[in-house]
């Protein structure tokens, strides 16, 4: 379903790459999740998942990119729009502004891909009540809190229902709270297999939960990949400039000392570290 | 705060149901009527039986007639007191200490009153009954291109927020001791470290909002289709091209009286 081969990046004028070298291979249904430190190159393979890299931010781009079918260089971003949806940090900058109501924002790209209007109508209620927004389809979408609005915003592209769904840090601006409501509509996401799914997120207690896959980046290279369980609970992630989840490190902390010093299984979950310290 | 630029107020009325170009055709049509129309006071009959009942009809009567008069007035006062009383020669009417009030100045202000008053109403008709998202729908269905639409209703939309930010930024830099306050250098002084987030942080802003945008299928060719279904009659359509030959007709009428003397002579 998606297939880098051998991609590196330069964005224009810079002189290292943001990627190097990445190779991967996303199975169609599966859920993604992607980490590593500020600057690591979530944020670029984000991009050049959906497209933007090369086709919005131009640079150099070497490599193959399959996305959902499509040779992602080769085609165009009015192309892609459908295949691949993309969710980023900041709820405001995703709401279109020519729209007047939660309701009406959804149906956006549906009214560009010129889906019929019952068809479009059924679609928008189908995702209002996925999203959790029903009670507010009539509000306007700038009287929306920071979580509404992302849920706006990821609702915006499920609509549409594109095989591939990127989403970089769609909680890192918002409250725990909204981080929370956020999560809960990815959860059920996950839970639904009807699309791929990256998630390129830094709070690594939700990646734990319902991640099928954590891909970790260090300076524009995959450097580890794996089941959550085996990868968040490395040794190796401080090294990359990541923060082991609160429940490895108490388990971590235990082991030196001297509690169950043969586990090597630490927990990476709440539900693991009850199992752990029992 | 408010949301939004749009002056729109929702109503359940048969001038809101109108179909948008029905409504833009009798604003344009009153506006023709305001400009073209000759003499002093026909064009207040046009604000009297036409625009005012239009209103009415509308529901929306009170607002209507609130902001017409805020908006009118000044410009309205000033026409009457600049060429009422500095009106060159001509004849004076009342004598009021070194001025005086003049007939001439005095009838040419009536009726640049009339005609201000007649376009600034018919415009906030149209705003206060017509859906922005439904108005600009109707003219892209009729070949207006998408992104202009899109500038029009996003700005309505995205400014109020973009105030809200300079806002921000201003209580930012004044609790760091910016002063904003005093003769028009300081002020002046006081716009850089405004101006200077606020665009850098909007050129962000715009290129996150073009991405979303790109996602959202907005560049696609091909036909779009709209939740919004904007109803239209045969009724409103025969009204429509009435109105049209209407302004022709007025136009016509006036060009006519302009040239009529000249051909006798």
């Amino acid at each position: 379903m998606i297939r880098l081969r051998d991609v590196t990046y330069f964005y224009p004028r810079a002189t290292t790459p943001a990627l190097a070298d990445v190779t991967l291979e996303i199975p169609a249904g599966q859920f993604c999740a992607v980490i590593g430190a500020n600057g690591a190159g979530k944020s670029t393979l984000c991009y050049t998942l959906a497209g933007f890299v090369p086709h919005f931010y131009r640079g150099k781009l070497s490599g193959g990119v399959e996305v959902a079918g499509v040779d992602v260089p080769a085609s165009s971003l009015a192309k892609l729009a459908g295949h691949v949806g993309l969710v980023f940090a900041n709820p405001f900058n995703q709401i279109t502004g020519a729209r007047f109501s939660v309701r009406e924002e959804i149906a956006f790209g549906l009214e560009n891909m010129g889906v019929p209007l019952d068809e479009m109508e059924a679609r928008v209620e189908d995702i209002l009540g996925f999203a959790g927004l029903r009670d507010l389809a009539e509000r306007s979408p700038f009287a929306l809190s920071g979580g509404q609005q992302q849920r706006l915003a990821i609702a915006s592209v499920l609509v549409m229902r594109p095989p591939v769904i990127v989403l970089d840090e769609p909680t890192s601006q918002l409250d725990p709270i909204g981080s929370k409501e956020v999560f809960a509509v990815l959860r059920d996401l996950a839970a639904t297999d009807a699309a791929t799914v990256v998630l390129a997120e830094q709070k690594l207690e939700w990646v734990a939960v319902f991640a099928d896959r954590v891909l970790v980046l260090h300076e524009g290279r995959i450097v580890a990949d794996g089941l959550p369980g085996d990868v968040l609970a490395s040794a190796d992630l401080t090294q990359y400039g990541l923060q082991p989840t609160r429940y490895t490190q108490v388990a971590r902390a235990a082991q030196a000392a001297g509690f169950r010093a043969d586990r090597h299984d630490l927990p990476v979950t709440l539900e693991e570290a009850v199992e752990f310290f029992r | 705060m408010s949301t939004s630029f749009s002056l729109y107020i929702p109503r359940e009325s048969g001038m809101h149901r109108l179909h948008p170009l029905t409504k833009l055709a009798l604003v344009a049509f009153c506006l023709v009527l305001g400009l073209f129309l000759p003499g002093v006071w026909l064009t207040y009959l046009v604000f009297l039986l036409i625009i005012v009942p239009l209103a009415a009809w509308a529901g929306v009567l009170p607002p209507f007639l609130r902001a017409a008069f805020k908006t009118a007035l000044p410009v309205v006062i000033s026409v009457f007191l600049v060429q009422g009383l500095f009106w060159p020669g001509g004849t004076p009417i009342l004598h009021l200490g070194p001025l005086s009030l003049k007939q001439e100045g005095l009838q040419f202000a009536i009726r640049s009153a009339g005609r201000f008053i007649t376009v600034v109403s018919s415009f906030l008709l149209l705003t206060f009954t017509t859906r922005p998202d439904g108005l600009m729908l109707a003219l892209s269905q009729r070949g207006f291109p998408n992104s202009i639409a899109y500038i029009m209703l996003a700005t309505m939309q995205i400014v109020p927020r973009f105030q809200a930010k300079a806002n921000t930024i201003l209580d930012a830099q004044r609790s760091r001791g910016l002063e904003t306050e005093g003769n028009l250098l300081v002020r002046l002084r006081a716009l850089l470290p405004l101006v200077q987030p606020l665009l850098l942080g909007s050129i962000v802003d715009i290129e996150e909002r073009a991405i979303a945008l790109e996602v959202r299928a907005f560049g696609r060719q091909g036909p779009k289709t709209s939740l919004l279904v904007l109803r239209d009659t045969p009724a409103q359509r025969v009204l429509r091209w009435l109105l049209l030959l209407g302004m022709l007709a007025v136009i016509g009428w006036r060009l006519y009286l302009a040239i009529a003397p000249r051909l006798a002579a």
